[in-house]
């Protein structure tokens, strides 16, 4: 048993910082010897993340590093998430991926997805040089038009569905969007949208 | 064959080529389609509802793209989210396939319009043959004999009534939009018209949005039999012939090819009736020329034409050597043929079986389930196409077909033999299917010595079981 030799407490921090800060990481394992570290990000921090799965103890590393991905989770990131944006998805990303698997880290708890209702091109404002519908920390009213979303020449104006602050927006100005596909995230104002 | 990767004089030419064609359906047509453009050497954008995101063509296309919910009015019917998606994603061309919006005028004119190809015919001619009364003037007019009945559609019950008298008992009520035997009812006598009237045109109402009826004589021990065609516009040639008259309910269940009923006088005569009427029409594309052959008098009827690609193309596939989707998008991006009636030679016996998620011993009811294991089957002389895999979770919304098995044969007992001994490997756990009604079929001395008709199936096969 010579772990501790090799994944000290401070390399432990780090490597949680390093997640921390990096939005596309949901899940990190590793392997050390008998240390085996596991850390899980999650969205809704409902449940306490796997943290340390140590098969031959974790040698009190257990309470330092379990909760600070779920922390993370909790707040806001700074700048919009652009993980399920426009991009394509390849054959082998589109078969894990569900349009109700939109939780990702940095969401409010009770966040409010305004997903798309068709298959079409989204569009932030009425036209090209016009300032967008919203930006994020706007303030919006469930029928507040958030964008647009051109169906061969028609505009379909989206409105927000639920008061809140707009948090996230997840697709970028005149990209492809599909059906179901989340496109922004609304923070509900407190006493609406809770369950 | 890299068709991009060439001089600029073939650039000019590769000007008019797909880059990227759109897949408008799902199943194992999905599927088909997707390898003949891979074959091509085109690009593929699979749309998809959100009951099929797990499935095979979603997974083999280069790009899959969710247009909708399960429903699929609002998703494989949803004629501008399709066109929608080709034009977001960049497709020149749209594959309908079969059912669905192959046979919509409205949706061919709408990519027309849109400036993506439409792989078919025309939005002209799909309206004209797509709509089974004017399909039948046309085919008067082309010297195609049709069965006896209305000019053209009825507008009511009544009218229906008249003609069914001048006709006589048994007739066949049929809606103008209609194909896979819905909004289709035989009525034996005066009392039940009224009723079969209003069931056929709400069927067709609900089916295809168009409740139009026509009124044929009802026909009994004929044949199906139906010609493919392939036009360039220039070139038009037939494939010969495909049986079909192992049906349920005027569902197909085993088609092959050539018909074991028809001389080779009278193939020739269907065969030039068929490209007589294709032309007439100026027909350009895949198709098929329906019709009845009454075996005793060898004589035939011209049914209706299907303007698209059949579920049991592949059997012709088998006899002629010809691709027929390959063929299809070929002349849709402004292709010739390039070969002439007298290269098509049909060679040995090909035949079908659809193997559907039904269950014979409880009338063919429909069972949807998780498919645990796949088997195809293999070897010599034989086909699966199928959109199946182990794991496969068949959708409760559409039909009910898991896989064509289709053999070859030198002769139509070798493949009837095949079937059997491919029928026999192959496995799908975990539904119910219709693996051993063929195999019954295929033991039935009738059909063994190619003596059925279109009600065979339903008045001797299912009797006596």
């Amino acid at each position: 048993m010579n772990s501790e030799r090799n994944l000290t407490f401070q390399d432990l921090v780090q490597l949680v910082e390093l997640i921390k800060s990096s939005a596309g990481f949901s899940e990190f394992h590793l392997r050390m010897g008998d240390v085996e570290l596991d850390l899980r990000r999650h969205a809704q921090g409902d449940h306490p993340p796997g943290g340390m799965n140590g098969a031959n103890g974790a040698h009190g590393l257990n309470g330092a590093a379990a909760p600070a991905p779920a922390e993370s989770a909790r707040q806001p990131a700074p700048a919009p998430v652009s993980a399920p944006a426009g991009a394509l998805p390849q054959p082998g990303e589109t078969l894990g991926k569900t349009p109700d698997d939109d939780s990702p880290a940095g969401w409010p708890p009770d966040a409010r997805v305004v997903k798309s209702p068709m298959v079409g091109t989204f569009y932030r404002a009425s036209e090209p040089n016009a300032a967008p519908f919203v930006e994020a920390g706007a303030m919006v009213e469930a029928d507040t038009t958030v964008c647009i979303i051109e169906v061969m020449k028609l505009m379909n104006s989206i409105a927000a569905g639920a008061a809140g602050v707009v948090t996230h927006i997840l697709v970028e100005d005149g990209a492809p969007v599909e059906f179901g596909q989340p496109i922004i995230v609304i923070a509900p104002r407190a006493g609406q949208g809770q369950a | 064959m890299n068709s991009r990767a060439g001089s600029a004089a073939d650039a000019a030419v590769d000007a008019k080529r797909f880059k990227r064609v759109l897949v408008a359906n799902r199943g194992e047509i999905a599927v088909r389609i997707i390898r003949a453009c891979r074959d091509l050497g085109i690009e593929t954008v699979q749309v998809y509802s959100d009951a099929d995101r797990d499935s095979l063509p979603v997974r083999l296309a280069d790009r899959a793209v969710c247009i909708g919910p399960a429903r699929s009015g609002e998703s494989y019917l949803n004629a501008r989210f399709i066109v929608s998606a080709a034009l977001v994603h960049g497709a020149d061309a749209i594959h309908p396939g079969y059912g669905f919006l192959s046979e919509n005028a409205g949706f061919a004119a709408l990519c027309e319009q849109e400036g993506v190809t439409f792989i078919g015919p025309s939005a002209r001619v799909i309206s004209l043959m797509g709509d089974k009364a004017m399909a039948r003037r046309m085919a008067d007019e082309a010297g195609v004999p049709t069965t006896p009945g209305s000019r053209g559609t009825v507008a009511s019950a009544a009218e229906a009534r008249a003609i069914a008298v001048e006709l006589g008992y048994p007739v066949l009520l049929k809606a103008a939009a209609g194909g896979g035997g819905r909004g289709m009812r035989v009525v034996r006598e005066p009392a039940e018209l009224d009723l079969q009237f209003g069931d056929a045109a709400r069927e067709a109402k609900a089916a295809f949005g168009d409740g139009s009826i026509y009124v044929e004589k009802f026909l009994s021990r004929v044949r199906h039999i139906e010609i493919q065609i392939l036009s360039d516009g220039e070139t038009v040639l037939h494939l010969g012939e495909r049986d079909c008259s192992a049906q349920r309910r005027n569902q197909k269940l085993l088609e092959e090819s050539p018909s074991p009923a028809l001389g080779e006088a009278l193939r020739a005569e269907i065969g030039a009736a068929a490209v007589r009427l294709c032309r007439h029409v100026g027909y350009r594309s895949a198709g098929t020329i329906e019709c009845i052959l009454d075996p005793e008098t060898q004589r035939f009827h011209f049914m209706e034409m299907n303007t698209r690609v059949q579920v049991e193309h592949p059997v012709t596939e088998c006899v002629t050597g010809i691709d027929i989707v390959k063929e299809q998008i070929r002349v849709a991006q402004g292709e010739a043929l390039g070969i002439a009636q007298r290269d098509i030679e049909v060679r040995g016996h090909s035949i079908e079986c659809r193997i559907n998620a039904e269950d014979p011993a409880r009338n063919f009811a429909p069972c949807p389930g998780t498919v645990h294991g796949f088997h195809a089957p293999g070897g010599p002389g034989v086909r699966v196409d199928s959109h199946l895999f182990s794991g496969y979770r068949i959708p409760p919304y559409y039909d009910s077909l898991l896989a064509k098995l289709i053999v070859w044969g030198r002769s139509r007992d070798e493949a009837i033999a095949r079937m059997r001994r491919a029928l026999g490997e192959m496995r799908v756990e975990g539904v119910t299917t219709t693996i051993p009604f063929h195999l019954s079929l295929l033991d039935d001395p009738h059909f063994v010595r190619g003596e059925i008709h279109t009600r065979f199936v339903e008045e001797r096969l299912l009797e006596t079981r």
